[in-house]
């Protein structure tokens, strides 16, 4: 008898039950997305990093180099498992043509390098390792597959100042575990062994990438480059370790990933609250049936087993569906992980998108369990006899006090009047407003100009790095900053002189810091939390070296400054991805100590030809190494931005479903509890078109409001969260919720607040329309007491 | 009060449901300034009349005129504007919009018509409320109200916009005999300023208050029986004679 009681009423509820099921599709689309989006870059991030066996540690050096002084070095350290030395041949990228285009534009540092053969391997498509290249072929990092539409049979050519030219063949393309993406501005390209040798004779500039393996990378990673540091080894470059060649290969699919759970973890906040609505509008109009079915002594359990087998049909159906359709948006979504960082053949990739959905289904059956013990609360004589448990509608407006047409004015006062009726509608439409906006304007910011700046660079056009090979470097640097203040096409230069300090990490422990000193108030970039600083007892840290002091704003660190350690007042944090991260700024004098590198950051005036001007400085300050920072912002974010934005438009579609099959539903559902009302007003003479209006007049007003709310929670909530995220991808889960990553959402206010709202309004506005056609059904019949 | 020519005639009006047949063919006709009773036992039809030939129900064969207006040629927002201004419906159960204050309640037609400014309409349904007694209640609630107040709204809300006539579906159905009287009083004293009224009603005493009486079975008006204006005296006997002429099958007597 049941299962015919639940056929007939899918029978007749057949749109809303329609609706309910897609609803509740769409939540457990979503779960099963975002769990494949979560598991998929972790466990191909670190497939990725295991079976190519990446190094620990990692110092670039350039300059002259002894393999025996590391060997011995390395062979005294019981920490270190292994090392290993690779030569890097940097090629310019004036020298240096994909498929005939020369890469001058290029901001990454092309290498080419002979593959290793045990460890730090570079792996093939198939993640299968390349030990060997052909003589006379070249394998490319997967970037330029990616990026420059390259493919396998396309020619490099590579040319020397001396006339040289050789060509070699792209035999394939490599996964690189430590300089895979685009924002660790390094690449290799792997050739033979003969290759590089006659190249090497003609052109480029070797550096040793030096490795170490070590046996407890978790506790002795700290330790033991503070050793390598404090050596007197090569170190003429950057030191890189796991932890920051995990977080430049997250900071990307990591936002998509948090993107995706954001909207996943409201979408299933929605989905029960529409569950609740439309069963308790349910539960309203059979309350009758309720009522019969206890007089005529069908026990409590059973009614409310019909209604958790219905629900639980419903649910089940709409997992069913939902979940092949979560697992076949997620290769969307981790496009760009796939491609970087292969797929990885885990069964953990299909077992939790199903757990998810699972999850789902399971806490929306729970939720209707929850629902049914209203109906404990049901006595079948009330049920009989009131027919009804509608809540008795107040008038809080008046009509008669209105200037405004009728019908728009009585839509108002029904959502004045009913509040919490509306609320739900309010509370879906907000979410959506919210889900639209937040996914955007976070794709916007990372995409926007101003976004370096919460990078690590100033204000600047241009970037002029320069090494610190000898006791001529200062006085390179000082002519390179004079010509470059006398050159009429420079507005500013901020000249910056970085040396490496010891200071001491939160345990106490001494830990180096890269302390980049001179004028910060000129060029500067966004601080996180306080300020530049301006006085030698005063410095500013990054977000990560902020947690590896364990130190906030307002606190001191005690600095080695030349012989004496100062303790100097912590005044500002930022974030940094440059230089492995742990930066700090200050105004420290700087003959003293170990200089390492200088930089220039340089204002153009408006209208020069960035690009134009870097290629002349590239020539006139060579070997100093000269970045547009707008090429760099498009080539390293750019490709992070477009993918975010994949994600926003997935979203913003979502949002728009939501709100348009919520504002189906709950017309419907509005249209069925106002019948009478409704036929009241046919009666006294309002017809179908007035009618219909204050219905648009009820539903578009909630719209305002949640559009509101949500657009003014997306600029502060969301924001915050997108915050959040930064935190932790920068300092990792303990700087969460510490507040020091203030990023101000970068909002194109033309899509914000017209074209994402206007798109909304349309989407609610026709189905209302649609859905309020069956307006002209409410019957009379509601009326008269035959 | 009758003239010669009816304001409301329905020839052969026939309302199907789903196969099943409401109204077979009802020939009527309603005269200006008629005060008429629609009696029968339940399922005979009875409402189903009063809002097919009132164009508010649709009509499965048949015609009404209204006012020399043929309803089957009017689309559903002529129609509407037709009910707005010509036509008062009363309810058994009032049937007010309950987030609207009583005084909203009245006025509503009267703002959808827009014949006059809104001030001007304020004036006349506090007029009315005046009349019939209910004028003190004008700013409360639906459920500040008793079912006769209630009743005297609906009254004033049927005729904000100055209809020609009124239909009342069991107009005094929910109320307690008192309150049922003095509604009477009122539709009476309405009739008598001319104001045509049709009521369906199962109550005897308010049947007997009416000048004619139609008696339905099954769909079919079976009996059609004038009477004396009532002056107000002597409901008793008219009720007798009117229970009397049911039992006898209510014969057609003109």
């Amino acid at each position: 008898m049941y299962a015919r009681m639940i056929a007939r009423d899918f029978r007749r509820n057949r749109s809303v039950t329609l609706i309910l099921v897609l609803l509740m599709m769409l939540s457990v689309v979503l779960a099963t997305a975002s769990a494949g989006t979560l598991v998929r870059p972790v466990g191909a991030s670190s497939d990725l990093m295991t079976q190519a066996d990446a190094p620990h540690v990692a110092q670039l050096h350039v300059g002259p180099y002894d393999q025996e002084q590391v060997d011995a070095w390395a062979a005294g350290r019981p920490d270190v498992a292994h090392h290993q030395t690779m030569v890097m041949l940097g090629i310019s990228g004036a020298n240096l043509f994909f498929d005939g285009t020369a890469q001058t534009d290029n901001i990454q540092q092309n290498s080419l390098v002979v593959p290793n053969t045990e460890r730090d391997l570079l792996l093939d498509l198939d993640n299968q390792p390349v030990t060997e290249v052909d003589v006379g072929t070249v394998v490319l990092p997967v970037i330029y597959q990616v990026e420059a539409d390259l493919e396998v049979g396309d020619p490099v050519t590579i040319t020397g100042s001396d006339g040289y030219v050789t060509e070699l063949t792209i035999a394939g393309f490599a996964r690189d575990s430590i300089m895979n993406p685009a924002i660790t501005s390094s690449k290799r390209l792997a050739v033979s062994p003969a290759d590089l040798a006659d190249v090497r004779a003609h052109t480029g500039e070797v550096e040793q990438l030096i490795e170490f393996w070590l046996h407890d990378p978790d506790a002795e990673s700290a330790t033991f480059q503070k050793a390598y540091q404090d050596s007197d080894l090569p170190a003429a470059g950057q030191m890189v370790d796991a932890a920051a060649f995990r977080m430049f290969t997250m900071i990307g699919d990591g936002m998509v990933a948090a993107v995706v759970i954001l909207v996943a973890a409201l979408l299933l906040v929605v989905g029960m609250l529409c569950l609740r609505f439309s069963f308790l509008t349910a539960a309203e109009q059979d309350y009758r049936e309720i009522g019969v079915l206890k007089a005529i002594g069908v026990p409590g359990h059973g009614v409310k087993q019909i209604y958790l087998t219905k629900y639980a049909l419903l649910a089940g159906i709409a997992t069913v569906l939902g979940l092949p359709v979560g697992l076949a948006l997620t290769p969307l979504l981790t496009r760009n992980i796939t491609r970087y960082m292969g797929s990885v053949p885990s069964v953990w990739n299909w077992v939790a998108p199903v757990l998810a959905g699972t999850a789902v289904l399971t806490v929306l059956v729970l939720f209707v369990v929850v629902l049914l013990h209203r109906f404990d609360k049901i006595s079948a004589v009330t049920a009989l006899s009131a027919g009804t448990t509608g809540r008795q509608a107040r008038a809080v407006m008046r009509l008669h006090r209105s200037r405004m047409p009728v019908q728009l004015r009585l839509g108002v006062m029904d959502v004045v009047g009913r509040w919490p009726t509306y609320l739900l509608l309010f509370l879906v439409f907000a979410v959506s407003t919210f889900i639209i906006i937040v996914p955007v304007s976070s794709a916007a910011t990372a995409g926007a100009p101003a976004f370096v700046n919460y990078m690590g660079t100033g204000q600047v056009d241009l970037r002029i790095d320069l090494r610190h090979a000898d006791s001529t470097s200062a006085t390179e640097f000082e002519q390179m900053v004079a010509q470059l203040e006398s050159d009429p096409d420079v507005t500013a230069v901020a000249p910056m002189v970085t040396t490496r300090n010891d200071s001491v990490d939160k345990d106490g422990n001494t830990a180096s810091l890269y302390v980049e000193n001179g004028d910060h108030t000129l060029l500067p970039l966004t601080y996180a939390e306080g300020r530049a600083p301006t006085a030698p007892t005063e410095i500013a840290l990054s977000l990560l070296a902020m947690n590896q002091a364990g130190r906030q704003v307002g606190d001191t660190l005690p600095v080695q400054v030349g012989a004496q350690v100062r303790e100097l007042s912590v005044v500002g944090s930022y974030q940094d991805i440059t230089n492995g991260g742990k930066t700090a700024k200050s105004v420290l004098p700087t003959g003293e100590d170990d200089v390492m590198w200088y930089m220039a950051g340089v204002e153009l005036t408006p209208g020069t030809d960035a690009g134009a001007t870097a290629s002349v400085y590239a020539e006139e300050f060579a070997p100093a190494a000269v970045a547009d920072i707008e090429q760099w912002r498009i080539q390293t974010l750019g490709p992070i931005a477009q993918q975010i934005m994949v994600t926003a438009v997935v979203s913003a579609v979502v949002a728009l479903a939501l709100a348009a099959l919520m504002t189906a539903l709950f017309t419907r559902m509005l249209l069925a509890r106002d019948a009478g009302p409704i036929a009241v007003q046919r009666a006294v003479g309002a017809d179908d078109p007035g009618l219909r209006r204050q219905y648009l007049t009820r539903v578009l007003l909630v719209l305002l409001l949640g559009v509101v709310v949500g657009t003014v929670a997306a600029n502060t909530l969301g924001e915050g969260l997108f915050n959040l995220m930064f935190e932790g991808m920068f300092g990792g889960f303990e700087s969460l919720g510490q507040g020091t990553s203030r990023i101000d959402f970068a909002v194109d206010p033309l899509l914000t607040y017209l074209a994402l709202p206007a798109a909304l309004l349309a989407a609610v506005a026709l189905t209302t329309s649609a859905s309020s056609r069956s307006i002209s059904e409410a019957r009379v019949s509601t009326l008269t007491t035959e | 009060m009758t003239t010669d020519t009816p304001l409301l005639e329905a020839t052969g009006l026939t309302r199907s449901f789903s196969g099943h047949t409401v109204l077979h063919g009802v020939d009527l006709q309603v005269h200006h300034g008629e005060l008429l009773s629609v009696m029968g036992p339940s399922g005979s039809g009875k409402s189903t009349l009063l809002y097919t030939i009132s164009g508010m129900d649709t009509m499965s064969a048949g015609t009404v005129r209204f006012d020399g207006q043929e309803l089957a040629g009017l689309n559903q927002k002529q129609l509407a504007r037709l009910r707005l201004t010509s036509m008062g419906f009363i309810f058994q159960h009032v049937h007010l919009l309950k987030n609207l204050c009583l005084l909203d309640n009245v006025v509503l037609p009267a703002y959808l018509a827009g014949l006059a400014p809104r001030s001007d309409l304020n004036d006349r349904a506090l007029q009315l409320m005046e009349r019939t007694g209910v004028a003190a209640l004008a700013d409360r609630d639906v459920s500040e109200a008793s079912g006769g107040q209630l009743q005297r709204i609906g009254i004033c809300r049927a005729l904000i916009n100055s209809p020609t006539i009124l239909f009342g579906d069991e107009p005094t159905g929910a109320l307690d005999s008192t309150a049922a009287a003095e509604i009477m009083d009122i539709l009476a004293e309405l009739n008598a300023d001319g104001m045509t009224l049709m009521l369906v009603t199962h109550d005897p005493r308010v049947a007997a208050r009416t000048e004619r009486v139609l008696y339905m079975v099954d769909g079919r008006i079976v009996g059609d029986r004038r009477q004396e204006r009532y002056a107000g005296a002597h409901l008793d006997q008219r009720q007798t004679e009117l229970s009397q002429w049911l039992m006898a099958g209510a014969p057609v007597r003109t």
